[in-house]
């Protein structure tokens, strides 16, 4: 095992308020899996994280969302710890577990009393071992994941607009497609293909696991050796190819729902996490609508009154990503009056860049986030771990203030001209359906 | 991003933010001592500013960050017939302008500086809460005073926010739990003044002027029904020069907190409510019965019972509705106990094919346990989950202050929190059964189901006389 040491994080300097915090041990198992361990005793519980480095960007039509529907099989049974065991044995000691899956990643996690920790580790290691997919558990699974896409996607709004930009956005890239996949492909996915993913994916050469808590290092990297140590490695996943081509011009597209007020949703294409523009991006996103005097909340929602609200997502990705915006509008609004004001407002934004002091606030809510970010184990674990599946190392946690301070408006505005223009936008807009419809 | 488990479900039925629900945690297992340590809770330090507001601050680190909250007797339950809403509304325009800010002065001067401010309306309190980095505690405080002792009110700020609402009412129609979760609140409570969202209707809000929220804030925000929680690394003597700095010369509002009185029936009781929405694919299903106050002696023998059989994702519930039969992605049940009386609910979701069926087998699970309790090793189960989770609750200075509101708020107690555990892990499979007896359905539950009418309304004859009622009922 290895004391973390922030002379090998990347070029930033560490904020010094955060290393103090970060008293991190890692260590590579002989197979592959990568071990980050985080001491804290405030209280007498344990969060572990694992993180796989699969999601609905590794898969192919036919097998849409195979990550997610795999991601409610892990929980089903294993060699040791069979059907309802997992959940059974972990809440019995005092723990409850989660996991999700994105387009990147698949990420598991449990919160637990630290003396069920050894207990974890068995349940965890087993199924990365011998993961058993039954053809039963498969079936009775896939009707409950349909649920969760009529609930996600088929009858929510939000859902049935992100679901049609996704198609408008990208051509050629997975991106293309919702993480819980095609209805009709989760219909399809069967036991051989599951069992494929898992001997690909779920090995310990594609993991990374993080704990944090009421632990001792040491110990609890023993534990580690002894539960994981003879999981053998997978095969190599393959890379996924990025053949999105250029996008040549805007791309519109309509949904038609017997909703009250039509809304608009537009996607730009952005870079991806690790280019430095996504750090300015950052940025903007803060300064278009972090809080209620942010420029598009102030603009759009109190002087104009055009819409309720204002959404703006831009979730860093492996691959280039996509720089979201919502207009939550109201009945009997016209679309294209809220769609002109915020081209406006993004125009100036390309055109004027940002005051000094914008540059300022949003640097200091970034941090603000940051921190209350790692106000628990289970935030310190995720964000070790996410930041390390998208950008390649943990110690983005302690450089990332650095990294934003050394943005500067000029970036903002640079950012902003490139990316923020109509030839990278696509545009859904949701028109109430017919009254009878 | 999907995932695999949704916990959404399981908050309270009603749209204003609640406190997470409870999970299980184990008790001491026969074998072996549990080594669960004690928990660390900050000491609480008390101090009344000369206006009369109560400040309990609690010094906490090692995050330069701090959490205040400021919580008032002025919740959604006090709100005049006709004008329901108007603590929601009120609270909302609080930031919109005082004597001596705009609104635009009060967000810059907060989201400057990297804090943030909120403000919630539950049934019982209206709170103001603020988190901020620490060095700018005392500045944000400050205008935390501000906001609720001299808020302008302007007549544009009242018509916009109004025309918002309702814009939000219309919008709501096309979220079917949050529709759902209002025709349920209606079922439970009828006219009790825990009986409208608290956010109030289309009706109400189209009624509110700038004279209404003048007086609703001159009635009923007051020093008297209030109280201060300052959590983080701040030292309590300065939390106590600053209150009295930024809340000196607080004056009005009531003496005392308006009494709410305890729910006699459930008025939807044997009764079922179809919310016709024809586009819908799935039915949203809620049942539910009455509960009991904060505080009341039923809390944790409840808590332990309700956890083993719709809290936890190894809970019967779950079992037998999502793992044995596909039919949900998600249901739960829990335990609503507010200040002075609660509900029993029950929360899922369902293809529209088998409303019937994800009905009558959550009723027997439910009937399993009225009639015969949970098995000693369930029970224990429980306990151990609930008390291995539970420090979770300590982990933030916002969770914290959460805590200490409550306690003091209602009267549980400065170590509710230290003692939980222990108090959980005391309980009995035979004072389990006393209170499944007592709440798990004894009298018929109201039920409500939100979805395709002309599909589910056949499929749900006998369970009691059917109501159909459109969407915009809720609006």
């Amino acid at each position: 095992m290895r004391k973390a040491s922030p002379k090998s994080a990347p070029a930033r300097a560490a904020d010094p308020s955060l290393e103090s915090l970060f008293d991190v041990h890692e260590a590579t198992l002989p197979n592959g899996l990568q071990v980050r361990l985080l001491p804290n005793h405030q209280a007498p519980v344990v969060s572990l994280y694992t993180f796989f480095n699969v999601g609905s960007r590794n898969e192919r039509p036919g097998i849409t969302g195979i990550s997610h529907l795999f991601e409610h099989m892990m929980f089903n049974g294993a060699k040791k710890y069979g059907p309802k065991m997992f959940d059974k044995t972990l809440e019995a000691n005092g723990g409850s577990s989660n996991a999700y899956t994105s387009h990147d990643m698949t990420v598991y996690y449990d919160d637990f009393a630290s003396d069920a920790l050894e207990t974890v580790l068995d349940l965890e290691s087993d199924r990365m071992r011998s993961l058993r997919i039954s053809q039963d558990m498969l079936t009775s699974e896939r009707e409950v994941v349909k649920e969760e896409r009529r609930v996600r996607m088929d009858n929510d709004i939000g859902g049935m607009m992100d679901e049609e930009l996704g198609t408008l956005v990208y051509k050629a890239h997975a991106y293309r497609w919702p993480v819980i996949g095609w209805m009709a492909d989760i219909e399809a996915i069967s036991r051989e293909d599951c069992q494929t993913y898992f001997r690909t994916y779920y090995a310990p050469n594609n993991a990374m696991l993080y704990i944090a808590g009421d632990i001792d290092p040491k110990k609890t990297l023993a534990l580690v050796r002894r539960y994981y140590g003879d999981i053998p490695r997978g095969p190599a996943p393959l890379p996924v190819i990025n053949a999105e081509p250029e996008q040549r011009g805007e791309r519109r597209s309509t949904v038609r729902h017997p909703a009250q007020s039509p809304a608009v949703m537009i996607g730009y294409r952005g870079p991806s996490a690790k280019d430095e523009d996504t750090l300015a991006l950052d940025v903007a996103q803060y300064v278009l609508t972090k809080g209620e005097g942010s420029r598009l909340t102030r603009s759009l929602v109190y002087e104009q009154k055009l819409a309720v609200g204002v959404g703006l997502d831009w979730s860093w990705r492996i691959d280039p990503g996509t720089i979201l915006f919502f207009l939550e509008l109201k009945p009997d609004s016209d679309p294209q009056k809220s769609e002109a004001a915020l081209y406006a407002e993004l125009e100036k934004l390309a055109r004027d860049g940002i005051t000094e002091r914008e540059l300022q606030k949003a640097l200091n809510n970034l941090r603000s986030d940051h921190l209350r970010e790692l106000g628990t184990n289970n935030g310190r674990a995720h964000a070790m771990g996410n930041y390390e599946a998208l950008l390649g190392d943990w110690r983005h946690v302690l450089t990332l203030p650095s990294a934003y301070a050394a943005i500067t408006g000029e970036k903002v505005k640079a950012a902003a001209a490139k990316y923020l223009i109509p030839e990278r936008r696509s545009v859904v807009t949701l028109l109430p359906a017919p009254s009878e419809a | 991003m999907a995932s695999r488990k949704s916990l959404t479900l399981k908050s309270s039925p009603r749209r204003a933010a609640k406190k997470a629900p409870s999970r299980a945690k184990k008790p001491a297992a026969t074998k072996a001592a549990p080594t669960s340590r004690p928990l660390v809770f900050p000491e609480l330090h008390e101090s009344t500013t000369s206006s009369g507001l109560k400040v309990v601050a609690a010094e906490r680190g090692p995050l330069p960050m701090v959490s205040m909250r400021l919580v008032i007797r002025a919740g959604s339950s006090t709100d005049p017939a006709g004008k329901h809403g108007i603590a929601d509304f009120a609270a909302r325009l609080l930031r919109r302008g005082t004597r001596r800010m705009s609104a635009e002065d009060i967000d810059e001067a907060v989201e400057f500086v990297g804090a943030s401010l909120g403000v919630g309306v539950g049934e019982d309190t209206l709170s103001v809460a603020i988190t901020t980095p620490a060095e700018h505690f005392a500045q944000m405080l400050e205008v935390m005073g501000q906001l609720v002792m001299e808020p302008t009110f302007p007549e544009s700020e009242v018509a916009d926010a109004r025309e918002r609402a309702l814009a939000q009412f219309a919008n709501d129609l096309d979220e079917p739990s949050v529709i759902a979760d209002r025709a349920m609140v209606r079922a439970l409570w009828g006219d009790h003044p825990y009986g409208h969202d608290v956010s109030g209707s289309t009706k109400t809000v189209s009624t509110f002027t700038r004279d209404d929220v003048v007086r609703f804030h001159q009635e009923r925000l007051g020093p008297k029904v209030a109280m201060l929680v300052v959590v983080g690394s701040v030292d309590p003597m300065k939390v106590a020069q600053a209150a009295e700095k930024a809340f000196a010369g607080w004056a009005g509002g009531p003496e005392a907190p308006m009494v709410i009185p305890a729910l006699n029936r459930v008025v939807g009781a044997g009764r079922v409510v179809v919310v016709d929405k024809p586009d819908q694919t799935q039915s949203q299903v809620r049942l539910g019965g009455p509960g009991y106050r904060m505080g009341h002696e039923d809390y944790f023998p409840s808590t332990a019972m309700n956890i083993a059989l719709g809290g936890g994702f190894t809970s019967r519930l779950m079992n037998e509705v999502r793992v044995n039969r596909g039919l949900t992605y998600s249901i739960g049940c829990w335990f609503d106990a507010m200040h002075a009386a609660g509900i029993f609910a029950l929360s899922t979701f369902t293809k529209t094919e088998s409303t019937r069926e994800i009905i009558d087998v959550s009723l027997g699970e439910i009937a399993k346990v009225r009639e015969s309790g949970v098995k000693p090793g369930e029970l224990r189960d429980a306990q151990t989950y609930m008390s291995g989770l539970y420090p979770l609750r300590t982990e933030t200075n916002e969770s914290i202050a959460h805590s200490i509101a409550d306690m003091r708020l209602n009267g549980l107690g400065d170590d509710w929190v230290v003692k939980f555990r222990d108090r959980l892990r005391a309980v009995t499979p035979k004072q389990v059964l006393a209170v499944a007896r007592k709440y798990c359905f004894a009298e018929a539950p109201a039920v409500v189901v939100l979805g395709k009418a002309d599909a589910v309304k056949k499929q749900l004859r006998g369970l009691g006389p059917i109501t159909v009622v459109p969407a915009s009922e809720y609006e």
